[in-house]
């Protein structure tokens, strides 16, 4: 699966179907902004009828890459291929920032380096005076601009729980892929992963060293540190034997399943099939027991898990069972999240935010849960910003709190019988 | 003699642009003019893959901006051009001389819904699936349901009288269309129309724009009928081994007094496109099928639904697939939108024509059609609206047999006139059937349409290029150009 981009462009029947499903374009307007508008972009591009411009790049990073198009797409362009190689002649023509640049190339293949970087930061988020709103935080990074930032965890997830994490009788072993925010920011969402596949009977290892997806250097047309990355994250997965990868986060589970065949080719293959979204991988190899609670709950879908990977049903399913299941108007519409995107565009940012909180507040459940920690981070932005009753939360860490294993129900059925 | 006839070709005064431009600016502000090179490739085209670059784009947010703008180009005389989604299928956007797109898509807020007089009042840019699921919340229906619904704009289906698969049973967008307010040739802003259902006070402008193509003028505001929403609706697959018997049970359902809302046909070539590459498994007997809805009061419904499904098993249907909920008639309609995806999957370039023939008519220039293509190489399909006679053929092809394409379709114009038909049902001519117009329209017809025009658009610079066809534009122009040089004008 290598990227030929120009079989795609020749598909484009120039319709405008994707008009109907691009986020930023139904904000917008803009035919810039859109699928199609990128596309004769890419084909005067192609014809030299135009150079790489500051408009083309805006044109290009405008794009959240939610894929949403390639879904709807009646004649099937591939618009994943077109949109990378536009952000890699980006990259080529005009160069990467400095900034991301260094971070691409020296800190993300260098875990010590990145802990480092972030452990600067934690620090000063504590020491600086900053504005907060719920979890979030405004400072220190001034370099985000108004975009808010969620606190970072003491301790990264690869500290606390990297490692094997052994049962009596594992049915299977799976290495557990932790992705940045998890890592960095939502060390519970890993905890409540770890937990819930053990509780399960499954072995878990958290290879210790394992690195960013490379999503953010993608996404800025990165593809030398891309590449690196990726080989890195090869080594540390295949020495560890697995027999399947987990993923809790949407955009890492994509990458790995998408954008590793990209790079990477036939040697990826046989990971790209075991990758799995935790949700998917405890629907479809293990059997469970739940106790519903009285909480309302709803879900968000993260869209590289919906539109991607085509993963809805799973997590409902898991929601249906741990508790009084609500469906959400427009679940499947962007949260606004994402990478560069939000932190290029945060004024789009907020207004595609608004409407889903919107949703959420008519919803009227009390936990909104996604499968995707970047989509958990601007729905509790957005709900800090309005003052709303409602918790943003991961899928695994509802299920954490309903799932009853063996274990814990003997102890009930023993408290029962002595009373 | 045409020999000598002087060949002038049409020239617009794009010197003026850089000048226009300037006063664009500042009359409509700078924020809301562009003609960097991107924004003029991306406003360069629509859905035929036409492409022309304009010269400035213009973003206007309210009609006094389409006014002022339209103002400063009848002035300098340069070519304008409406857009909204550039969703349309016959060039009618596509800024063919130069000049100036004035892309209306930020004019899209719905301005008012008024449930007791069953009306909208919506800015031209709604998407017409925004509006109809708006006036939903308030158990009232907007009918007319193009398929681009999701992405064209109100604007662009008033422009080109768009159709679509309701219109057995409810008609086409003409049928809804109360008022306009329409920025004229001069800048001149214009109301039309009325908000009440019964109007005949002096002509019908309104209906003389609703499928003007944006040679007439810009409309900005638009006001459109609405009807109570059905209460429910139910649909029928219905599978059969031949044509002949599924154009048969349609006859039959329509002389058992029951209106259908929608009474679709696929032929053999679109089952087998979808079978072998739609991935929907269509047993290999089944050369037609059905795909019926009817809507109205529950009991109805269901009764109907009763007798439709009696009446195509009397006509030998093979299969019949019921849907009672909502999921149930996606996956009805599943093998229906599974067509043009399939289709591009056998050759790269499609020609879709939407003829329309009276309905008694139907078998026979079906008949037709597949005789013109014995001994050809290339891939029809035909389905579509058999309940109005609206059939899509859609020619598919490679670059090579453009030509052959061409005079395929050529031939079956001149066939579905003689039966009394037109060669465009909803797409509007714009520039590809503009050729054709004489196929359909009698001399006296064309000369009124002409005098129309040029009563609307002295200058001729509202979409010029599309609709009338080449050489008329042509005699048009010198004839004008002469006028002006005896001082007639």
């Amino acid at each position: 699966m290598s990227l030929n981009w120009e079989e795609e462009i020749a598909k484009c029947s120039m319709c405008g179907k994707c008009h109907s499903v691009c986020p930023v374009y139904l904000e917008t307007g803009e035919e810039s902004m859109v699928t199609r508008g990128r596309i004769s972009l890419a084909i005067a591009l192609r014809d030299h009828q135009i150079t790489m411009t500051e408009a083309l790049k805006d044109s290009v990073f405008s794009c959240k890459k939610c894929l949403r198009c390639c879904k709807i797409c009646p004649t099937g362009v591939n618009f994943e291929v077109i949109i990378q190689h536009l952000l890699y002649s980006v990259a080529e023509e005009m160069g990467i920032p400095l900034l991301p640049k260094l971070v691409f190339r020296w800190v993300l293949p260098r875990r010590w380096l990145f802990n480092l970087m972030l452990k600067c930061a934690s620090i000063g988020q504590r020491i600086m005076p900053a504005k907060k709103r719920g979890p979030m935080r405004h400072l220190p990074m001034m370099l985000l601009g108004d975009r808010w930032v969620p606190a970072l965890s003491k301790g990264s997830a690869l500290k606390q729980f990297g490692g094997v994490h052994k049962v009596a009788n594992p049915k299977m072993r799976v290495a557990f892929f932790t992705g940045c925010l998890i890592n960095y920011v939502y060390t519970d969402i890993a905890e409540a992963v770890i937990d819930v596949l053990n509780r399960l009977d499954i072995e878990v290892v958290v290879p210790k060293k394992q690195l960013c997806c490379s999503l953010p250097a993608l996404s800025l047309g990165d593809r030398k540190a891309a590449t690196t990355i990726m080989f890195k994250n090869q080594d540390a997965m295949k020495e560890e034997k697995v027999d399947a990868i987990v993923a809790a986060c949407g955009s890492c589970t994509k990458s790995l399943k998408h954008d590793y065949m990209h790079v990477l080719e036939d040697s990826w293959q046989e990971m790209s099939d075991k990758v799995y979204d935790i949700s998917e991988f405890i629907e479809k190899f293990t059997e469970y027991k739940t106790e519903p609670s009285e909480e309302k709950l709803t879900y968000h879908d993260p869209c590289h898990l919906f539109w991607a990977l085509d993963i809805h049903d799973q997590p409902r399913d898991q929601l249906k069972r741990s508790g009084n299941y609500v469906e959400l108007e427009g679940a499947s519409n962007c949260c606004g999240g994402g990478g560069v995107f939000t932190l290029l565009h945060y004024d789009l940012t907020v207004k595609i935010m608004n409407k889903k909180i919107d949703d959420i507040e008519k919803s009227g459940a009390d936990i909104v849960a996604s499968n995707c920690p970047g989509c958990v981070m601007q729905i509790s932005d957005g709900i800090a910003g309005r003052d709303l009753n409602v918790k943003a939360m991961h899928t695994i860490q509802v299920l954490r709190k309903s799932l009853i294993d063996g274990s814990k129900r003997q102890l009930k059925e023993e408290v029962e019988m002595a009373s | 003699m045409k020999l000598f006839k002087k060949k002038v070709k049409i020239q617009y005064k794009v010197e003026n642009v850089a000048k226009a431009i300037d006063r664009l600016k500042s009359d409509v502000g700078d924020s809301r003019v562009y003609n960097n090179i991107e924004e003029r490739i991306c406003y360069a085209f629509d859905a035929t893959k036409q492409s022309s670059l304009p010269d400035v784009i213009v973003k206007p947010e309210t009609t006094e901006h389409v006014a002022a703008a339209v103002k400063i180009a009848n002035e300098f005389e340069i070519p304008i051009y409406a857009r909204g989604a550039g969703t349309g299928l016959t060039g009618g956007c596509v800024p063919l001389k130069g000049g100036m797109v004035i892309d209306i898509m930020k004019m899209n807020k719905i301005i008012e819904i008024s449930p007791h007089d069953l009306t909208a009042i919506v800015e031209p840019c709604v998407i017409t699936k925004h509006l109809q699921n708006e006036v939903a919340k308030h158990h009232l229906f907007y009918p007319p349901d193009p398929s681009s619904a999701d992405s064209s704009t109100i604007g662009g289906n008033v422009a080109e009288c768009a159709g679509g698969i309701t219109g057995v049973k409810y008609g086409v967008t003409r049928n809804y269309i109360l008022s306009l307010e329409v920025v004229l040739a001069d800048g001149t802003i214009m109301k039309c129309g009325r908000r009440t259902l019964k109007s005949v006070t002096g002509y019908d402008l309104t209906r003389l724009f609703v499928g003007s193509e944006g040679t007439l003028g810009i409309f900005t505001k638009i006001g459109v009928r609405l009807i109570p929403m059905p209460k429910k609706v139910l649909s029928v697959q219905a599978q059969f081994t031949n044509v002949d018997d599924a154009l048969a049970t349609g006859d039959d359902v329509i002389n058992n007094n029951i209106l259908p809302r929608t009474l679709e046909m696929m032929d053999e070539i679109s089952i087998k496109s979808v079978r072998d590459y739609g991935g929907l498994n269509i047993p290999e007997e089944v050369k037609a099928i059905l795909i019926i809805d009817v809507d109205g009061q529950e009991t109805a419904v269901l009764e109907e639904l009763d007798t439709i499904e009696e009446l195509c098993r009397k006509n030998n249907a093979v299969h019949l697939i019921r849907a009672n909920t909502t999921e149930e008639r996606e996956k009805v309609w599943s093998v229906r939108r599974a067509i043009s995806p399939a289709l591009y999957k056998i050759a790269p370039l499609k020609i879709n024509e939407d003829i329309c023939v009276p309905r008694s008519k139907i078998k026979d220039i079906l008949d037709k059609v597949k005789k013109s293509l014995e001994g050809t190489s290339i891939f029809m399909a035909a389905f579509g609206h058999i309940g109005d006679g609206n059939i899509h053929l859609n020619y598919m092809h490679h670059e090579n047999e453009v030509e052959l394409v061409h005079k395929l379709v050529t031939e079956i114009f001149k066939e579905v006139v003689a039966l009394g038909g037109t060669i465009s049902g909803e797409h509007g001519i714009g520039t590809t059937k503009q050729e054709f117009m004489r196929t359909e329209l009698t001399a006296e017809e064309l000369t009124v349409m002409r005098s129309l025009k040029n009563l609307f658009d002295p200058k001729g610079i509202l979409n010029p290029g599309k609709m009338f066809p080449v050489d008329d534009d042509e005699e048009w122009y010198n004839m004008n150009t002469d006028n002006k040089k005896n001082g007639l004008v």
